[in-house]
């Protein structure tokens, strides 16, 4: 057991650490931030409700900003968002040059208080909140867009990718009004001109909402087919922002360019990028007790004795083998792991039929060529991927992926580039680098000799699998852990009295296999288990009694007398003793140790009891 | 099983007939010592608990409990049973030697016996081995031979011999074997004296009277045993079962049992920091401390910090406790399958996890067996998985996976793998390689491919059509942990010498096969003719690295840690190696130290060389230079203090300090105040202006600055391309 859960901490700290090199803090400052600003129409129209109690446009939109901006919170927090009226009676915005317009939100990163603030205006209490607040008033989406331009303008961040979206139920804003209509294409031109781009949602209106008089010029035109463009409803495009996204968004990045190396001389640029990484819960931010301020850590290394804070050349790195200390420099250790500088060296190809689906040590990372780096890599790297592909073949490579790494075998399986009737990308053209296991990573089992099944009972089974096919999807599973993180985050900023249900869609549905199943369940036991046998109960007796005999020996507290135990420790055979025993040692002598490991153990009471 | 060791006696012949060769050979007795040494190496390394003794024969003096009357002379035993340790190794270096007496091996064979027998008692030892080392050279008394052989079947005593030369396994047909020998052995049968066939005789008798099928199989050479054991042990852990039911709804289960089949292993042993000096660790402590982002850095309790989370501007407080009571639960062990699915679903580059389970049925439960093999084999059959929902334990969190039927001749089981959830795959899409004509191969550029894939096949199927791979990477021991032994090895016997090269046979073994190179030659210069690669050059690239530091570049460690271990060290080991002339770039601190140390410059000079590569440094804004900018000063003002110089290293820090607001320097600032690098005050240089209390001031004045805007993206650029190069 303590072996396994071992591995799961290995496993945490080292994916965690990896999360940290990719969502590096400074990435935002490179790359710039999206930004969203959301302008909506406060007209009256947009109160009235629909038939049935429908929601009133005003309502809905409302539903959709927050949905936006807690999707924005957990998969890109860091993204500006900004929330802007038009057409109310009140006017607010930065220097109060505008009429009726009203700057709720300015462009910022969203929090809890502004969910809250959005949350408000929802509803019956909502829409007299609105007209408390704001009130509506004369339409000019012209100074509308104008405020919103100063927004921008007024933000000294680079922005990466900057959207507006303007809600309304209105195809002609201003009745007519053809001053005010050139006045907003104006605007709307030099907004455009700066990169932003203006996307209508158009809300239901009675007769039908007709973009073509007036905004077909305001709103920019489709980039490409997987935009958002003019050609959805405006009900599917709510239903799209909508959708809550409880996932952080991943940047593309490579993990590192390396050369290819074919062969003396033939170097082809490559990027390695990590297509699918396990996602982990956020990491916690330290905060003191009573003020809720976070604080700053600071780890130092310092002598015992003299107190003084140690430079790390006065520090060494050591290990013990067979009762030797061995000692080494810190630059020791770094140089011991290196073997060469990073890059992916070709050794030869294989059949494909020669990767083996059990050689599994780590998530694979995928290849793209860098034209950039090296002119003509992405003319090699498609003949290559071309002919490997088309010879059902692999090319096994040594793999040193960061500088200091020791070496690692990887498969580069070819990956034609698949694309849906829309002509979208399903799959991109590249290599999937498999990482291949070394002797040291592969266990001996002991097999145990157990007989087969009968075709017949065989049969039963294929049954039994053909009624419980489904197709499967890598995206349909949801980590329930990270989901129910979110949603108590959610709850816990948003003053909820409970979070949000979450389903665990990696539950099997129980019920509905068994209504599948019917009688096959029953008629496959009949084949294969004997009357009364029961699978769930404890395994055989003869088991079970070797365990009651053992584990009553074991039960009372084994301790080692102390000088069986420095005896122990001088001869460095304290690994002999396991580890309740161990445990109990410590308990006895006052150790205290974090961890469970053996080794970890013994270093402790060598470390107590030393010589 | 837990206790299981093995027992092993390493008996070694010193006689005088040991140290006889062929000229230009080595002696038989340096070859057994270094069989010897290796194993015992191994063992000390891998940390078994296996017990090893060591007997020599053919000394001068006699050390064993049989000796008696003149009998068993001549036999030593060296060490008792016990864990083999460094001093073992120590000692077979210093104290083993060519001795000039011969002894009967049978005898030394008996008291290895006996002392097998007397110290094992009250041990659990599952295996009892006894290794003989000999040329046979010795006159060995056929007379209890029968008594000796029943004795080592009685006590199930393994015998292996390592003999100088090969053994013919059936000496009639021995003449037309030559050439099964592999090359390099020396000697064969014939050059023999008669009492070595004599001993061969006796000893192939004792080995097929203890086995008659492969009792030959535990006769090996020296040269063969040395390449074998020069390899050190890979890493070996028992596998640990996890008994569960697989289940499929609630009316179907079936007991399994789990093993971790493949997972990346790792050393068993970290690093630990001990002091330069004393090489305690005791002697070192690391403290983490927390404190408020105030003027004073006040300093607050660990205790008194709670966890909170990113809720997008906000720092949302969840402590511990909550997390606990809210956080998902699950009703822990499991193996339930969700539905079965066309196995061409599952992408193999989307495998997650860091292990391969393989799930066998029920220990002792052929029922279970039965059932499972319905499923393995139904699934095989329908070319399909399980998907499964797999729980280790309830406090580990579940996952998805996929359950693969793995049928082989000896046995079958599902393979377990980790699938994607949602949350961890990233849809990137890369532009597309076929519509784009410069991308396109031309049909000669495909041609070229194919004949270089032909050429480096590493799979070949042999006359017999059987196949047959030249680079099987499950075999190869993981280079690091060879690498990782092999330095402690030296550090440990040549204490103050260099780390070893790397082991010729290690780096052959990551090479490309030979054949391969050969044959790979001519494709290989057709594909350099059909396409053209040409580097770019990038002047942001050359701006940050090649520029700036000269052709001895140092790339920034991607994967250096945080803090103060980003430093370079002072390594006397390099400065001996190389004239310093100047403060280089590439570990300025060092050569600024061996520059004041050689005096070749005046202290003035030296500083400026200094102060400029600190100002290199610093232009960079990225805090592995920062870093290295604090390791230089650190150094300047060493030196400084040592020399008795102040004003220098006082006058530059003060400028330095005006400029920082100017230069956007705050981060490097505050690593600097964090790392406590004063002025140098009158205290400590006489000569200094600057009062204790002054000196101290210097930082804290500056602490707290309210920082200007972001700093210009475009340096941050660089900086990253840079990372990225790697």
């Amino acid at each position: 057991m303590a072996e396994w859960n071992a591995f799961y901490r290995n496993e945490d700290e080292e994916e965690q650490q990896e999360e940290g090199e990719q969502s590096g803090g400074d990435y935002y400052k490179i790359t710039g931030r999206d930004s969203l600003v959301f302008l909506v129409d406060a007209s009256k129209e947009m109160f009235i409700k629909g038939e049935d109690g429908q929601p009133s446009n005003f309502d809905m939109t409302m539903q959709v900003v927050r949905s936006v901006y807690t999707s924005k919170i957990i998969s890109s927090h860091r993204d500006l968002v900004a929330l802007v009226f038009y057409g109310t009676e009140q006017s607010k915005n930065p220097r109060n040059s505008f009429k009726h317009v009203y700057v709720y939100h300015d462009l910022d990163e969203p929090g809890a208080k502004r969910v809250q603030d959005v949350e408000a205006l929802r509803g019956e209490k909502g829409a007299q909140l609105a007209a408390e607040t704001m009130g509506s008033g004369e339409t000019s989406l012209g100074d509308a867009l104008w405020c919103c331009a100063n927004l921008y303008s007024d933000i000294k961040l680079r922005l990466s990718h900057k959207r507006l979206m303007i809600f309304t139920c209105r195809d002609e804003p201003h009745g007519g009004d053809s001053a005010k209509d050139r006045q907003a294409r104006t605007k709307a031109s030099d907004l455009k001109e700066t990169g932003v781009i203006i996307d209508l949602m158009h809300l239901m209106k009675p007769g039908g909402f007709d973009v073509a008089p007036f905004f077909r010029d305001i709103i920019s035109p489709p980039e490409d087919e997987s935009e958002l463009g003019l050609q959805l409803e405006p009900s599917e495009k709510l239903e799209d922002l909508q959708k809550r996204v409880r996932a952080k968004e991943q940047k593309k990045r490579a993990m590192a360019r390396l050369n290819l190396c074919l062969g003396e001389g033939i170097n082809v640029a490559v990027g390695m990028y990590a297509t699918a990484v396990t996602a982990r819960k956020p990491a916690p931010i330290r905060l003191y007790r009573e003020t809720n301020e976070p604080v700053r850590s600071k780890t130092r290394t310092f002598h015992t004795q003299t107190g003084s804070l140690l430079l790390p050349s006065e520090i060494k790195k050591s290990q013990t083998y067979g009762n030797k200390q061995i000692v080494m420099e810190r630059d020791e250790v770094d140089a011991i792991k290196k073997f060469e500088d990073p890059g992916l060296y070709l050794i030869g190809f294989k059949p494909m039929e020669k990767l083996k689906i059990h050689h599994h040590i780590r998530p694979a990372v995928f290849l793209y060529p860098e034209e950039g780096e090296v002119k003509g890599s992405a003319c090699l790297f498609s003949a290559l991927l071309t002919k490997c592909s088309e010879k059902n073949v692999f090319a096994l490579c040594r793999c040193i992926a960061r500088r200091n790494y020791p070496p690692r075998f990887v498969a580069l399986v070819p990956q034609m580039e698949v694309v849906d009737e829309g002509k979208v990308q399903i799959t991109p053209p590249g290599f999937n680098a498999i990482y291949l296991p070394y002797a040291d990573d592969l266990r001996t089992l002991d097999l145990p000799q157990c007989p087969s099944a009968s075709q017949i009972q065989v049969d039963k089974m294929k049954e039994i699998v053909s009624k419980l096919r489904f197709k499967y999807r890598s995206d349909a599973f949801e980590n329930p852990v990270i989901q129910q993180h979110f949603r108590n985050l959610e709850a816990l900023a948003l003053d909820m009295m409970a979070p949000e249900e979450t389903e665990d869609l990696i539950m099997p549905k129980v019920e509905q296999i068994n209504q599948r199943l019917g009688p096959l369940a029953q008629e496959f036991k009949d084949l294969v288990y004997p009357y009364g046998y029961n699978p769930e109960s404890k395994p055989a007796p003869k088991r079970k009694a070797a365990d009651a005999g053992g584990g009553a020996e074991k039960k009372p507290k084994v301790e080692v007398p102390e000088d069986e135990l420095r005896a122990h420790v001088q001869n460095g055979t304290l690994g002999k003793l396991t580890v309740p025993v161990l445990k109990e040692a410590c308990k006895q002598f006052g150790v205290r140790t974090t961890g469970t490991k053996k080794q970890e153990l013994i270093d402790a009471l060598t470390a107590r009891l030393g010589l | 099983m837990a206790g299981a060791k093995s027992a092993l006696v390493l008996c070694m012949d010193v006689g005088f007939s040991m140290s006889n060769s062929a000229p230009g050979e080595e002696p038989p007795f340096e070859l057994a010592k270094k069989v010897i040494q290796k194993f015992v190496q191994r063992q000390v390394f891998a940390e078994t608990k296996d017990e090893l003794a060591l007997v020599l024969f053919g000394t001068d003096s006699t050390k064993n409990q049989l000796a008696q009357d003149g009998q068993y002379e001549n036999i030593t035993v060296h060490r008792n049973l016990t864990v083999p340790d460094f001093e073992l190794l120590e000692e077979i270096e210093n104290q083993i030697h060519p001795e000039s007496q011969q002894a009967d091996w049978m005898d030394a064979l008996v008291v290895c016996m006996d002392l097998l027998q007397t110290e094992t008692k009250g041990k659990k030892c599952d295996r009892l081995i006894i290794a003989l080392l000999t040329d046979l050279n010795t006159q060995a008394s056929p007379e209890h031979l029968d008594v000796i052989i029943e004795n080592l079947k009685q006590a199930g005593i393994t015998l292996q011999f390592f003999l100088p030369f090969p053994v013919e396994e059936n000496e009639e047909e021995g003449g037309g074997d030559g050439d099964r020998r592999g090359p390099g052995h020396s000697g064969t049968g014939k050059g023999l004296s008669r009492q070595q066939k004599d001993s061969l005789d006796m000893m192939k008798h004792v080995m097929l009277s203890l086995d008659e099928e492969d009792g030959l199989d535990e006769i090996y050479t020296f040269r063969n045993a040395i390449e074998q054991l020069c390899m050190f042990k890979r890493i070996e852990r028992r596998p640990m079962a996890w008994p569960c039911q697989l289940t499929i709804g609630s009316c179907l289960s079936i007991r399994i049992v789990g093993y971790k089949a493949v997972t990346e292993e790792r050393l068993k042993k970290m690093w630990i920091t001990v002091d330069a000096q004393t090489n305690k660790r005791d002697d070192v402590k690391r403290e983490t401390v927390y404190c408020l982002d105030d003027d004073n850095e006040t300093e607050v309790q660990g205790e008194d910090t709670i966890q909170g989370f990113r809720y997008g501007s906000d720092i949302v407080p969840f402590s511990k406790v909550d997390q606990d009571q809210m956080k998902y639960k699950h009703d822990g062990k499991c193996f339930a399958v969700l539905g079965f699915t066309k196995q061409n679903l599952i992408q193999r580059h989307q495998f997650m996890g860091n292990q391969v389970i393989k799930m066998f049925s029920g220990k002792d439960d052929e029922h279970a067996a039965v059932a499972l093999s319905a499923l393995i084999r139904a699934l095989d059959e329908l070319q399909m998985v399980a998907i499964v929902r797999y729980a280790y334990d309830r406090r580990s969190n579940p996952q998805v996976g996929a359950a693969f039927p793995c049928i082989k001749e000896d046995y079958e089981c599902l393979i377990y793998v980790q699938l994607p959830f949602m949350e961890d795959l990233r849809q990137f899409t890369f532009p597309s390689l076929e519509n784009n004509k410069k991308f396109t191969p031309s049909d000669a550029q495909l041609s070229a491919v194919d004949s270089l894939i032909d050429s480096m096949m590493l799979v070949e199927e042999d006359e017999d059509g059987e196949q047959k791979d030249m680079f099987t990477v499950h075999q190869i021991p993981n280079p690091a942990f060879q690498r990782h032994f092999q330095c402690l090895h030296h550090r440990a016997v040549s204490p103050g010498t260099p780390l070893p090269p790397m082991e010729p046979w290690l780096k052959a073994a990551l090479e490309r096969p030979d054949v391969i190179t050969e044959r790979y030659q001519a494709p290989l210069e057709e594909m350099k003719k059909k396409f053209p690669l040409t580097e770019v050059e990038k002047k942001k690239k050359l701006k940050t690295s090649a520029q700036i530091f000269g052709k001895d570049a140092e790339e920034p460690d991607a994967k250096k840690k945080k803090g103060d271990e980003e430093e370079e060290d002072y390594n006397l080991a390099d400065i001996a190696e190389g004239s310093v002339t100047s403060v280089g770039s590439v570990d300025p601190a060092r050569d600024f130290r061996t520059l004041i140390r050689l005096k070749t410059l005046p202290f003035g000079e030296v500083c400026q060389q200094l102060t400029h590569r600190i100002e290199q440094l610093l232009s960079n804004k990225d805090t592995i230079y920062y870093m290295k900018s604090i390791t230089c000063i650190q150094a300047f003002r060493e030196q400084s203090v040592k020399l008795g110089n102040a004003d220098l290293y006082n006058s530059y820090l003060q400028s330095l300090k005006r400029s920082i607001s100017n230069r956007r320097l705050e981060v490097f600032w505050d690593l600097l105040v964090q790392d406590a690098v004063t002025l140098i005050s009158k205290d400590e240089v006489e000569g200094s202006t600057v009062s204790k209390t002054e000196a101290n001031q210097f930082l804290v004045a500056e602490e707290k600055k309210e920082e200007v805007a972001a700093p210009p993206a475009e340096d941050m650029g660089d900086v990253d391309d840079l990372l990225d190069m790697m």
